[in-house]
Protein backbone atom coordinates (compact mmCIF):
# COMPACT_ATOMS: atom_id res chain seq x y z
CA UNK A 1 0.00 0.00 0.00
CA UNK A 2 2.71 2.68 0.89
CA UNK A 3 4.66 1.69 -2.40
CA UNK A 4 1.69 2.22 -3.82
CA UNK A 5 0.84 5.65 -2.51
CA UNK A 6 4.30 6.46 -3.03
CA UNK A 7 4.44 5.40 -6.78
CA UNK A 8 1.17 7.28 -7.27
CA UNK A 9 2.71 10.51 -5.78
CA UNK A 10 5.30 10.25 -8.51
CA UNK A 11 2.68 9.40 -11.12
CA UNK A 12 1.04 13.03 -10.13
CA UNK A 13 3.79 14.98 -10.00
CA UNK A 14 4.67 13.69 -13.66
CA UNK A 15 8.08 11.92 -12.30
CA UNK A 16 7.61 8.81 -14.05
CA UNK A 17 8.57 7.80 -17.44
CA UNK A 18 5.84 7.04 -19.96
CA UNK A 19 5.53 4.01 -19.82
CA UNK A 20 4.90 3.79 -16.25
CA UNK A 21 2.51 6.41 -16.26
CA UNK A 22 0.84 3.96 -18.59
CA UNK A 23 1.11 1.34 -16.29
CA UNK A 24 -0.28 3.30 -13.51
CA UNK A 25 -3.17 5.01 -15.74
CA UNK A 26 -4.16 1.14 -16.30
CA UNK A 27 -4.01 0.42 -12.57
CA UNK A 28 -5.95 3.60 -11.60
CA UNK A 29 -8.63 2.15 -14.07
CA UNK A 30 -8.63 -0.75 -12.77
CA UNK A 31 -9.25 -0.10 -8.52
CA UNK A 32 -11.02 2.83 -7.37
CA UNK A 33 -9.03 3.23 -4.45
CA UNK A 34 -5.46 4.18 -6.79
CA UNK A 35 -8.07 6.54 -8.13
CA UNK A 36 -8.89 8.19 -5.13
CA UNK A 37 -5.73 8.69 -4.31
CA UNK A 38 -4.59 10.04 -7.36
CA UNK A 39 -7.68 12.72 -6.83
CA UNK A 40 -6.53 13.77 -3.43
CA UNK A 41 -2.86 13.89 -4.54
CA UNK A 42 -3.82 16.04 -7.80
CA UNK A 43 -5.63 18.46 -5.21
CA UNK A 44 -2.66 18.75 -2.97
CA UNK A 45 -1.08 20.03 -5.79
CA UNK A 46 -0.82 23.61 -4.57
CA UNK A 47 1.93 26.57 -4.43
CA UNK A 48 2.86 26.24 -1.02
CA UNK A 49 5.66 28.32 -1.19
CA UNK A 50 3.86 30.99 -2.36
CA UNK A 51 1.05 30.64 0.11
CA UNK A 52 3.97 30.37 3.13
CA UNK A 53 5.88 33.35 1.56
CA UNK A 54 2.67 35.40 2.09
CA UNK A 55 1.95 34.34 5.85
CA UNK A 56 2.11 37.22 8.21
CA UNK A 57 5.01 36.52 10.37
CA UNK A 58 6.73 38.12 13.15
CA UNK A 59 10.12 39.56 12.00
CA UNK A 60 13.36 38.09 13.43
CA UNK A 61 13.62 39.84 16.66
CA UNK A 62 16.69 42.50 16.74
CA UNK A 63 17.84 40.96 19.99
CA UNK A 64 18.01 37.50 18.16
CA UNK A 65 20.02 39.23 15.21
CA UNK A 66 22.62 40.98 17.30
CA UNK A 67 22.76 37.61 19.76
CA UNK A 68 23.18 35.27 16.55
CA UNK A 69 26.18 38.22 14.98
CA UNK A 70 27.72 38.35 18.24
CA UNK A 71 27.81 34.47 18.83
CA UNK A 72 28.96 34.00 15.09
CA UNK A 73 31.46 37.03 15.63
CA UNK A 74 32.65 35.31 18.78
CA UNK A 75 33.23 32.01 17.44
CA UNK A 76 35.18 33.56 14.59
CA UNK A 77 37.84 35.58 16.99
CA UNK A 78 37.97 32.03 18.88
CA UNK A 79 38.74 30.22 15.21
CA UNK A 80 41.27 33.36 14.55
CA UNK A 81 42.95 33.58 17.92
CA UNK A 82 44.66 30.90 18.29
CA UNK A 83 48.09 32.27 18.04
CA UNK A 84 46.89 35.68 16.89
CA UNK A 85 46.49 38.49 20.09
CA UNK A 86 44.43 40.78 17.70
CA UNK A 87 41.57 39.26 17.39
CA UNK A 88 39.84 43.05 15.74
CA UNK A 89 40.98 41.18 12.61
CA UNK A 90 38.98 37.88 12.49
CA UNK A 91 35.65 40.45 13.92
CA UNK A 92 35.99 42.72 11.34
CA UNK A 93 36.08 40.03 8.95
CA UNK A 94 32.68 38.28 9.67
CA UNK A 95 30.22 41.18 10.46
CA UNK A 96 30.88 45.33 10.84
CA UNK A 97 27.90 45.18 13.19
CA UNK A 98 27.34 47.55 16.35
CA UNK A 99 30.04 48.63 18.67
CA UNK A 100 28.86 47.95 21.72
CA UNK A 101 27.95 44.38 21.04
CA UNK A 102 31.39 44.16 19.82
CA UNK A 103 32.90 45.19 22.77
CA UNK A 104 30.63 43.29 25.34
CA UNK A 105 31.31 39.86 23.64
CA UNK A 106 34.57 40.28 21.78
CA UNK A 107 36.03 36.99 24.20
CA UNK A 108 35.15 33.90 23.42
CA UNK A 109 33.40 32.42 26.47
CA UNK A 110 31.19 35.41 26.56
CA UNK A 111 28.98 34.70 23.67
CA UNK A 112 28.53 31.80 25.67
CA UNK A 113 27.69 33.67 28.76
CA UNK A 114 25.14 35.72 26.90
CA UNK A 115 23.36 32.35 25.75
CA UNK A 116 23.05 31.25 28.59
CA UNK A 117 21.82 34.25 30.55
CA UNK A 118 19.36 34.36 28.01
CA UNK A 119 17.44 31.37 28.88
CA UNK A 120 19.58 29.29 26.49
CA UNK A 121 19.65 26.30 28.13
CA UNK A 122 16.56 24.90 28.82
CA UNK A 123 17.43 21.38 28.68
CA UNK A 124 19.09 18.55 26.01
CA UNK A 125 22.50 20.85 26.77
CA UNK A 126 25.56 19.24 27.08
CA UNK A 127 28.29 19.73 29.20
CA UNK A 128 31.84 19.43 28.19
CA UNK A 129 35.06 20.08 29.73
CA UNK A 130 36.29 23.35 28.41
CA UNK A 131 32.78 24.34 27.88
CA UNK A 132 33.17 27.58 30.46
CA UNK A 133 36.34 29.19 29.87
CA UNK A 134 34.97 31.83 32.31
CA UNK A 135 36.52 29.05 34.91
CA UNK A 136 39.78 29.16 33.35
CA UNK A 137 42.74 30.58 34.48
CA UNK A 138 43.20 33.61 32.39
CA UNK A 139 40.06 34.43 31.00
CA UNK A 140 37.56 35.86 33.67
CA UNK A 141 39.17 39.29 35.41
CA UNK A 142 38.73 38.35 38.71
CA UNK A 143 39.88 35.55 40.71
CA UNK A 144 39.30 32.28 38.38
CA UNK A 145 42.67 31.65 39.27
CA UNK A 146 40.95 29.17 42.40
CA UNK A 147 39.43 27.31 39.84
CA UNK A 148 42.59 25.52 38.86
CA UNK A 149 43.69 24.33 42.13
CA UNK A 150 40.91 23.68 43.44
CA UNK A 151 41.23 19.99 42.75
CA UNK A 152 37.24 20.18 41.71
CA UNK A 153 35.80 17.24 39.57
CA UNK A 154 35.81 18.54 35.68
CA UNK A 155 32.23 17.85 36.06
CA UNK A 156 31.58 20.02 39.13
CA UNK A 157 33.61 22.63 37.55
CA UNK A 158 31.79 22.67 34.36
CA UNK A 159 28.25 22.79 36.76
CA UNK A 160 29.61 25.39 38.66
CA UNK A 161 30.16 27.70 35.18
CA UNK A 162 26.93 26.67 34.07
CA UNK A 163 25.05 27.70 37.76
CA UNK A 164 26.97 30.90 37.55
CA UNK A 165 24.98 31.73 35.21
CA UNK A 166 21.80 30.81 36.01
CA UNK A 167 19.71 33.78 37.15
CA UNK A 168 16.59 33.50 38.63
CA UNK A 169 15.04 34.77 35.31
CA UNK A 170 16.31 31.82 33.88
CA UNK A 171 13.64 30.14 35.77
CA UNK A 172 11.04 31.60 33.91
CA UNK A 173 12.11 28.76 31.36
CA UNK A 174 11.93 26.06 33.37
CA UNK A 175 9.35 23.67 33.59
CA UNK A 176 7.18 23.16 36.83
CA UNK A 177 4.42 20.96 35.31
CA UNK A 178 4.89 18.17 38.06
CA UNK A 179 3.80 15.48 35.33
CA UNK A 180 6.80 16.36 33.19
CA UNK A 181 9.00 16.35 36.27
CA UNK A 182 7.69 12.64 37.42
CA UNK A 183 8.42 11.72 33.54
CA UNK A 184 11.90 13.04 34.11
CA UNK A 185 12.60 11.27 37.43
CA UNK A 186 11.29 8.33 36.35
CA UNK A 187 13.44 8.52 32.83
CA UNK A 188 16.82 9.22 35.08
CA UNK A 189 16.00 6.59 37.29
CA UNK A 190 15.55 4.10 34.52
CA UNK A 191 17.23 4.97 31.42
CA UNK A 192 19.93 6.85 33.06
CA UNK A 193 19.94 4.38 36.35
CA UNK A 194 21.02 6.48 38.32
CA UNK A 195 18.94 6.60 41.87
CA UNK A 196 18.24 9.95 42.39
CA UNK A 197 16.41 11.41 45.33
CA UNK A 198 15.00 14.81 44.95
CA UNK A 199 15.79 16.41 48.46
CA UNK A 200 12.79 18.67 50.07
CA UNK A 201 14.80 21.60 50.83
CA UNK A 202 11.89 23.69 51.69
CA UNK A 203 12.50 23.84 55.50
CA UNK A 204 16.18 25.87 54.28
CA UNK A 205 13.79 27.98 52.85
CA UNK A 206 14.65 26.60 49.06
CA UNK A 207 11.27 25.89 46.37
CA UNK A 208 11.65 23.51 44.44
CA UNK A 209 12.01 24.27 41.30
CA UNK A 210 12.88 21.79 38.37
CA UNK A 211 15.02 18.87 37.69
CA UNK A 212 16.84 18.32 34.01
CA UNK A 213 18.76 15.62 32.60
CA UNK A 214 22.11 16.95 31.10
CA UNK A 215 25.08 14.80 29.96
CA UNK A 216 29.11 15.62 30.89
CA UNK A 217 31.02 13.39 28.98
CA UNK A 218 28.37 11.54 27.33
CA UNK A 219 27.60 10.56 31.44
CA UNK A 220 24.52 11.49 32.60
CA UNK A 221 24.52 14.28 34.84
CA UNK A 222 21.13 15.46 37.03
CA UNK A 223 20.61 19.30 37.82
CA UNK A 224 17.93 19.88 40.61
CA UNK A 225 17.36 22.98 40.83
CA UNK A 226 15.82 25.48 43.59
CA UNK A 227 15.19 28.67 44.60
CA UNK A 228 15.75 30.78 47.99
CA UNK A 229 13.26 33.25 48.54
CA UNK A 230 15.84 35.56 47.12
CA UNK A 231 18.85 35.64 45.15
CA UNK A 232 19.96 33.28 42.16
CA UNK A 233 19.14 30.06 42.31
CA UNK A 234 20.75 27.12 43.87
CA UNK A 235 21.92 23.62 42.21
CA UNK A 236 22.26 19.97 43.10
CA UNK A 237 23.83 18.63 40.61
CA UNK A 238 24.41 14.68 40.72
CA UNK A 239 26.70 11.94 38.71
CA UNK A 240 27.54 8.47 38.82
CA UNK A 241 30.72 7.77 40.41
CA UNK A 242 32.33 4.49 41.49
CA UNK A 243 34.70 6.15 43.87
CA UNK A 244 34.20 5.85 47.03
CA UNK A 245 32.63 7.48 49.19
CA UNK A 246 33.71 11.26 50.39
CA UNK A 247 32.44 13.57 53.18
CA UNK A 248 31.35 16.82 52.54
CA UNK A 249 33.59 19.49 51.84
CA UNK A 250 32.94 22.95 50.87
CA UNK A 251 34.88 25.56 48.72
CA UNK A 252 34.15 28.81 46.76
CA UNK A 253 34.83 29.07 43.49
CA UNK A 254 34.47 33.00 42.64
CA UNK A 255 31.53 34.16 44.16
CA UNK A 256 30.12 30.28 44.09
CA UNK A 257 29.91 28.22 47.41
CA UNK A 258 30.45 24.57 46.13
CA UNK A 259 29.90 22.07 48.66
CA UNK A 260 30.93 18.40 47.07
CA UNK A 261 30.64 14.94 48.82
CA UNK A 262 29.91 11.07 47.35
CA UNK A 263 27.83 8.40 48.75
CA UNK A 264 26.90 5.30 47.56
CA UNK A 265 28.42 5.56 43.81
CA UNK A 266 26.90 9.20 43.32
CA UNK A 267 28.96 12.45 43.28
CA UNK A 268 27.13 15.52 44.49
CA UNK A 269 27.85 19.29 44.10
CA UNK A 270 25.64 21.56 45.87
CA UNK A 271 25.95 25.20 43.97
CA UNK A 272 25.17 28.29 45.05
CA UNK A 273 25.84 31.67 45.98
CA UNK A 274 25.19 31.54 49.96
CA UNK A 275 22.63 34.74 50.24
CA UNK A 276 21.09 33.19 53.98
CA UNK A 277 21.54 29.61 52.90
CA UNK A 278 24.18 27.90 54.66
CA UNK A 279 25.15 25.25 52.10
CA UNK A 280 27.78 23.42 54.29
CA UNK A 281 25.28 22.66 56.55
CA UNK A 282 22.69 21.61 54.03
CA UNK A 283 24.83 19.47 51.96
CA UNK A 284 25.29 17.48 55.51
CA UNK A 285 21.58 17.41 56.12
CA UNK A 286 21.36 16.15 52.09
CA UNK A 287 24.03 13.51 52.36
CA UNK A 288 22.62 12.24 56.24
CA UNK A 289 19.25 11.66 54.64
CA UNK A 290 17.71 14.40 57.02
CA UNK A 291 15.34 15.92 54.73
CA UNK A 292 12.47 14.33 53.02
CA UNK A 293 12.48 13.50 49.78
CA UNK A 294 9.92 14.35 46.42
CA UNK A 295 8.55 12.60 43.87
CA UNK A 296 8.81 9.20 46.01
CA UNK A 297 5.96 8.08 44.08
CA UNK A 298 7.27 8.21 40.54
CA UNK A 299 6.89 4.90 38.71
CA UNK A 300 10.05 3.21 38.97
CA UNK A 301 12.16 1.49 41.68
CA UNK A 302 14.24 3.73 43.70
CA UNK A 303 17.40 1.42 43.26
CA UNK A 304 17.39 -0.23 39.73
CA UNK A 305 19.44 -3.05 39.11
CA UNK A 306 22.94 -1.77 38.34
CA UNK A 307 24.26 -0.99 34.48
CA UNK B 1 31.73 25.15 1.85
CA UNK B 2 32.91 24.27 5.32
CA UNK B 3 31.92 24.53 9.11
CA UNK B 4 34.67 27.86 9.00
CA UNK B 5 32.35 29.65 7.26
CA UNK B 6 29.35 28.40 9.26
CA UNK B 7 29.92 31.85 11.80
CA UNK B 8 29.31 33.90 8.75
CA UNK B 9 27.26 32.76 7.06
CA UNK B 10 24.89 32.57 10.06
CA UNK B 11 23.30 35.78 10.26
CA UNK B 12 22.20 35.62 6.30
CA UNK B 13 20.11 32.25 7.44
CA UNK B 14 18.67 34.20 9.96
CA UNK B 15 15.28 35.16 8.80
CA UNK B 16 15.16 31.28 7.65
CA UNK B 17 15.96 29.87 10.50
CA UNK B 18 13.61 32.18 12.28
CA UNK B 19 10.71 31.50 9.81
CA UNK B 20 11.07 27.43 10.25
CA UNK B 21 11.84 27.66 14.04
CA UNK B 22 8.68 29.97 14.58
CA UNK B 23 6.26 27.03 12.41
CA UNK B 24 7.34 23.82 14.52
CA UNK B 25 6.89 25.87 17.40
CA UNK B 26 4.31 27.67 16.94
CA UNK B 27 5.47 30.28 19.35
CA UNK B 28 7.64 33.26 18.84
CA UNK B 29 9.35 32.85 22.45
CA UNK B 30 10.10 29.74 21.77
CA UNK B 31 11.32 30.20 18.62
CA UNK B 32 13.57 33.06 19.56
CA UNK B 33 14.92 30.43 21.89
CA UNK B 34 14.85 27.92 19.93
CA UNK B 35 17.25 29.53 16.93
CA UNK B 36 19.62 30.36 19.49
CA UNK B 37 20.49 27.26 20.90
CA UNK B 38 20.60 25.72 17.85
CA UNK B 39 23.26 27.99 17.10
CA UNK B 40 25.45 27.45 19.85
CA UNK B 41 25.29 23.86 19.22
CA UNK B 42 25.95 24.50 15.41
CA UNK B 43 29.10 26.80 15.84
CA UNK B 44 30.19 24.12 18.87
CA UNK B 45 29.88 21.24 16.14
CA UNK B 46 31.20 23.63 13.04
CA UNK B 47 33.75 21.23 12.31
CA UNK B 48 31.33 18.18 11.71
CA UNK B 49 29.70 20.02 8.65
CA UNK B 50 30.79 18.74 5.77
CA UNK B 51 31.90 20.47 2.39
CA UNK B 52 28.81 18.48 0.48
CA UNK B 53 26.17 19.06 3.11
CA UNK B 54 23.92 22.03 2.45
CA UNK B 55 24.65 24.61 5.67
CA UNK B 56 20.80 25.64 5.59
CA UNK B 57 19.58 22.10 5.43
CA UNK B 58 22.23 21.34 8.18
CA UNK B 59 20.73 24.24 10.49
CA UNK B 60 17.46 22.67 10.01
CA UNK B 61 18.30 19.38 11.34
CA UNK B 62 20.37 21.04 14.24
CA UNK B 63 17.04 23.50 15.13
CA UNK B 64 14.53 20.45 14.26
CA UNK B 65 16.75 17.95 17.04
CA UNK B 66 16.55 20.96 19.36
CA UNK B 67 13.57 21.40 19.41
CA UNK B 68 12.36 17.59 20.01
CA UNK B 69 14.64 17.94 22.68
CA UNK B 70 12.82 20.51 24.02
CA UNK B 71 9.48 18.85 23.68
CA UNK B 72 10.69 16.07 24.97
CA UNK B 73 11.94 17.96 28.39
CA UNK B 74 8.75 19.50 28.56
CA UNK B 75 7.29 15.97 27.48
CA UNK B 76 4.51 18.00 26.06
CA UNK B 77 3.13 17.46 22.48
CA UNK B 78 2.98 20.52 20.26
CA UNK B 79 -0.16 22.35 20.87
CA UNK B 80 -1.63 23.98 17.54
CA UNK B 81 -1.40 27.63 18.19
CA UNK B 82 -0.78 29.62 15.30
CA UNK B 83 -3.78 32.45 15.13
CA UNK B 84 -5.21 31.47 11.47
CA UNK B 85 -6.53 28.41 13.16
CA UNK B 86 -9.13 29.86 14.66
CA UNK B 87 -10.97 31.14 10.91
CA UNK B 88 -10.34 27.97 9.18
CA UNK B 89 -13.35 26.06 9.64
CA UNK B 90 -15.29 28.65 8.63
CA UNK B 91 -12.91 29.17 5.06
CA UNK B 92 -13.00 25.80 4.38
CA UNK B 93 -16.70 24.85 5.15
CA UNK B 94 -17.31 25.14 1.44
CA UNK B 95 -13.75 25.10 -0.05
CA UNK B 96 -15.26 24.92 -3.76
CA UNK B 97 -15.74 28.17 -4.09
CA UNK B 98 -12.26 29.06 -3.91
CA UNK B 99 -12.99 32.54 -6.05
CA UNK B 100 -10.00 34.52 -6.81
CA UNK B 101 -8.68 35.60 -3.82
CA UNK B 102 -5.02 34.11 -3.44
CA UNK B 103 -4.82 35.34 0.19
CA UNK B 104 -7.73 33.46 0.79
CA UNK B 105 -6.42 30.54 -0.44
CA UNK B 106 -2.99 30.83 0.82
CA UNK B 107 -4.61 30.97 4.31
CA UNK B 108 -6.11 27.82 3.29
CA UNK B 109 -3.57 26.27 2.02
CA UNK B 110 -1.35 27.36 5.57
CA UNK B 111 -4.41 25.95 7.67
CA UNK B 112 -4.25 22.58 6.10
CA UNK B 113 -1.08 22.37 6.72
CA UNK B 114 -0.95 23.67 10.27
CA UNK B 115 -3.78 20.77 11.00
CA UNK B 116 -1.80 17.99 9.42
CA UNK B 117 0.01 15.72 12.62
CA UNK B 118 3.74 16.44 13.81
CA UNK B 119 5.46 14.39 11.40
CA UNK B 120 3.92 14.83 8.49
CA UNK B 121 3.74 18.69 9.25
CA UNK B 122 7.34 19.08 9.15
CA UNK B 123 7.83 16.95 6.21
CA UNK B 124 5.31 19.53 3.94
CA UNK B 125 7.35 22.14 5.28
CA UNK B 126 10.68 21.31 4.57
CA UNK B 127 9.96 19.82 0.91
CA UNK B 128 6.73 21.85 -0.11
CA UNK B 129 7.83 25.20 2.03
CA UNK B 130 11.21 25.42 2.09
CA UNK B 131 12.39 23.62 -1.33
CA UNK B 132 14.04 20.56 0.19
CA UNK B 133 14.85 17.36 -1.73
CA UNK B 134 13.72 13.97 0.01
CA UNK B 135 17.39 12.96 1.00
CA UNK B 136 17.71 16.73 2.39
CA UNK B 137 14.41 16.54 4.42
CA UNK B 138 15.44 12.69 5.61
CA UNK B 139 18.71 13.87 6.70
CA UNK B 140 17.15 16.92 8.34
CA UNK B 141 14.74 14.74 10.14
CA UNK B 142 17.54 11.62 10.96
CA UNK B 143 14.64 8.99 9.28
CA UNK B 144 15.34 7.49 5.59
CA UNK B 145 14.01 8.63 2.50
CA UNK B 146 10.69 5.75 2.50
CA UNK B 147 9.49 7.39 5.40
CA UNK B 148 10.23 11.26 4.33
CA UNK B 149 8.38 10.35 1.11
CA UNK B 150 5.14 7.94 3.16
CA UNK B 151 4.69 11.16 5.11
CA UNK B 152 4.76 13.45 2.44
CA UNK B 153 2.08 11.28 0.56
CA UNK B 154 -0.31 10.95 3.41
CA UNK B 155 0.19 14.98 4.21
CA UNK B 156 -0.85 15.75 0.56
CA UNK B 157 -3.71 13.29 0.53
CA UNK B 158 -5.09 14.98 3.80
CA UNK B 159 -4.32 18.28 2.44
CA UNK B 160 -6.15 17.11 -0.58
CA UNK B 161 -8.84 16.02 0.78
CA UNK B 162 -9.41 19.51 2.95
CA UNK B 163 -8.71 21.64 -0.28
CA UNK B 164 -9.91 19.61 -3.27
CA UNK B 165 -13.39 19.20 -4.63
CA UNK B 166 -15.83 17.73 -2.73
CA UNK B 167 -15.80 14.66 -4.12
CA UNK B 168 -12.20 14.04 -3.29
CA UNK B 169 -13.11 15.99 0.09
CA UNK B 170 -15.88 13.05 0.38
CA UNK B 171 -13.29 11.05 0.05
CA UNK B 172 -10.82 11.15 2.75
CA UNK B 173 -13.31 9.59 5.35
CA UNK B 174 -11.87 6.33 3.17
CA UNK B 175 -8.02 7.64 4.10
CA UNK B 176 -8.27 8.24 7.56
CA UNK B 177 -4.75 6.95 8.04
CA UNK B 178 -3.72 10.50 7.22
CA UNK B 179 -3.97 10.94 11.23
CA UNK B 180 -1.07 8.39 11.79
CA UNK B 181 1.77 10.19 12.38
Amino acid sequence: MKTDDLILMAYVDGELSAQQSREVEEHIRASAEAAELVALLQASRLDYKQAFAAQKLPPVPDSLTQKIEAMARAHSAKSAALGANDPSVALSSVAPASAPVRSRLRTVPTWLAAACVAGAFCGGLFLRPGMFPLLSPGTLSSGSATMASSGLSPWVTAAVGYQQLYTRDTLAYADENPAATTKIIDDIRREDKLALRIPDLSSAGLTFKSVRRLSFNNKPLVQIVYLPEKGPPIALCVMKGMKSDQAVSAQVVDTMHVVTWRQAELSYALIGKTEGVDLDTLGKRISNREVEQLFSKASSPLFPPAA
Amino acid sequence: MNGADLPGMLPEMLPRLWTFALRISGDRHDAEDLVQRACVRALERAHQLQPDTSPLSWMFSIVHSTWINELRARSVRKRSSMDWDDDFLENVADPVDKGPEAQLMHGQIISAVERLPEAQRVVMLLVAVEGLSYQEAADVLEVPIGTVMSRLSRARQAVGALLGTPDSKAKASVTRKDSIA
